[in-house]
């Protein structure tokens, strides 16, 4: 019994560093979050409780549900552009030999580097005087134009959507690596022994065994596309017209420079919701749940 | 591999290479070179003079976003080390009633993204008087890393045996002992992933920089380039190459060196479920 008390107050001991940074940096910032969205904020300091006003004033923002709108267009504009790539590479690549070591590499590359690097790099490679992409499609004669890539917004989700896929879908890519690695090779075995075709293997052994992989690498990277911002910060600034601002730039903008705290707090509270949300769907969509 | 599927693969490679390829080019550019059309694709005339003006502008103001960027990567890693050594120690080998409801409350913190918490958590950083300073910045880095590498340690020390520390504990030794003399030599890959992951997250940093820094007492290197490219400097496009080049070095070195950890790290969480 002495032991175990022993082993107990050890325990807590060795949680301690972790315990105090949680409880000041996240749980009471999450409380807080909560108790600031009921609340309006006086220039002067001070504050006083206004109920749901917060959330009715969100409701009601034009800006808010636009730049809700903008975030989710551009999580489904970027989200295949990841994953059909990703799960092609993932298939030809998932044999460990030098070769594919190699490719693996290259195609992960991009992801350690940061997003505000990445963004001036193809910001670089988008610009319409100088840019490379706009020389490459005037040599092979796809364009008799210098156009402005960034410009107008379907391009500008579309093309920096493509920037994000070069980046990032290596990571997705590496995930569903090491889940292919874990379905049985006597299963391909016995595939091909019946017959069957690449596309049926793919069909009937990969596809439904990589399914929870997929999900997982999906929650990622669409909670990722959700939280938004540095790419969009520094290729668009939200232009043209905020039609590529996302939620986390509007509420850095509420709070930051209209120094609305409350309305900022209460979009905080629903973006929060919103991602436990998406994790849960995809979750039960995965039957990750079941198990 | 088929022939079919390795063309694609070169010819996506070479896609993937050439957008490093063209900003490393540009940075060595001169000026009058960079700013020509048709682009040219190699140049006679390398130049540091692109790096030149990112380290002498402003009295060497850039140098000074690194060295920030720098420390702050050693107090992160360090503050992740001791929270997920220690933690994951003690939710592995030390586990007791409520260390698994601790343990779920922690993974939480990767579902609530700190990008809704900034609010919060600029007025706690005014009132303890950190904004705007490097231990500030560092402290909020390090409970936000924190979580996947304390799920990493904790699940590196359950793949090791419990045996190990019974027989320490019978020959008197002190629980420290046994996690930093015993089971830590052990768990060097994760340890390795950790600081991979952590050195990555802080030098790759920028919303919480940009909001929580406002000087170069504190700003990282990303907002740095940002604050360049949108000064004076806007138009620029060698010395913003140059930026960009300098900035993705050691993010680079530090990958290829230790990608094997890195990968092992990031694939062991989502293979187990």
């Amino acid at each position: 019994m002495r032991q175990r008390t022993r082993k107990t107050l050890l325990g807590i001991a060795f949680l301690l560093p972790v315990l105090v940074m949680v409880g000041i940096f996240f749980i009471y910032p999450l409380i807080m979050v909560v108790i600031m969205s009921f609340q309006k904020w006086q220039v002067l300091g001070g504050s006083e409780f206004v109920g749901l006003k917060n959330y009715a004033d969100a409701i009601t923002d034009n800006e808010f549900w636009k730049t809700l709108w903008n975030t989710i267009i551009y999580s489904a504009i970027v989200t295949p552009m990841i994953f059909v790539p990703a799960i092609f590479l993932a298939v030809v690549l998932k044999r460990t030999s030098r070769t594919t070591k190699f490719f693996r590499t290259v195609f992960f590359l991009p992801y350690a580097i940061s997003f505000v690097a990445a963004s001036y790099m193809w910001k670089w490679i988008y610009s319409d005087t100088y840019g490379l992409l706009n020389y490459l499609l005037n040599l092979l004669g796809m364009l008799d134009q210098q156009i402005n890539w960034l410009g107008s917004t379907w391009s500008a989700r579309i093309m920096v959507s493509i920037m994000v896929a070069w980046k990032t879908l290596g990571f997705s890519m590496v995930i569903l690596i090491a889940g292919l690695q874990g379905i049985s090779p006597s299963l391909y075995e016995a595939a091909k022994s019946d017959g069957a075709t690449k596309w049926q293997e793919f069909r009937y052994i990969t596809f439904p065994l990589l399914r929870p992989t997929i999900v997982l690498a999906l929650i990622i990277s669409v909670a990722g596309s959700f939280k938004a911002f540095d790419h969009f910060y520094i290729m668009t600034h939200g232009g043209p017209l905020k039609t590529t601002e996302t939620i986390v730039m509007y509420i850095n903008k509420v709070a930051f420079e209209y120094y609305n705290i409350g309305l900022g707090s209460a979009i905080s509270v629903v973006f929060i919701g919103i991602l436990l949300v998406i994790s849960y769907l995809q979750l039960k969509a995965g039957g990750l749940s079941n198990e | 591999m088929s022939k079919s599927v390795l063309i694609i693969l070169l010819i996506a490679s070479v896609f993937f290479l050439s957008v490093f390829y063209w900003t490393v080019l540009t940075s060595f550019k001169p000026s009058n070179e960079v700013l020509t059309y048709p682009p040219r694709f190699i140049t006679e005339n390398p130049t540091l003079i692109q790096y030149n003006k990112l380290f002498t502008a402003s009295n060497g103001i850039f140098l000074r976003y690194i060295g920030n960027t720098f420390v702050l990567c050693v107090m992160s890693i360090v503050l992740v080390l001791i929270q997920s050594i220690l933690g994951g120690y003690s939710l592995s080998k030390l586990s007791f009633k409520g260390s698994n409801t601790i343990f779920l409350i922690i993974l939480s913190i990767i579902m609530v993204p700190y990008q809704s918490l900034v609010i919060p958590l600029y007025n706690l950083l005014s009132n303890l008087g950190l904004l705007d300073t490097i231990p500030g910045l560092t402290l909020v880095y390090s409970t936000f890393y924190m979580p996947f590498c304390l799920f990493m340690m904790k699940n590196y020390f359950s793949s090791l045996p419990d045996s190990l520390r019974e027989s320490a504990l019978i020959d008197g030794a002190s629980e420290l002992k046994i996690l930093t003399k015993v089971y830590l030599p052990l768990a060097l890959p994760a340890v390795a992933t950790v600081i991979v992951y952590v050195f990555l997250q802080t030098w790759n940093d920028f919303i919480l920089s940009l909001i929580f820094t406002s000087s170069k007492e504190a700003s990282n290197v990303q907002v740095g380039i940002m604050i360049f490219a949108s000064s004076r400097f806007a138009q620029d496009w060698g010395l913003i190459n140059a930026g960009a080049t300098f900035s993705i070095i050691p993010s680079i070195i530090v990958f290829l060196l230790l990608q094997k950890y890195y990968v092992q790290g990031m694939t062991s969480g989502s293979t187990k479920g």
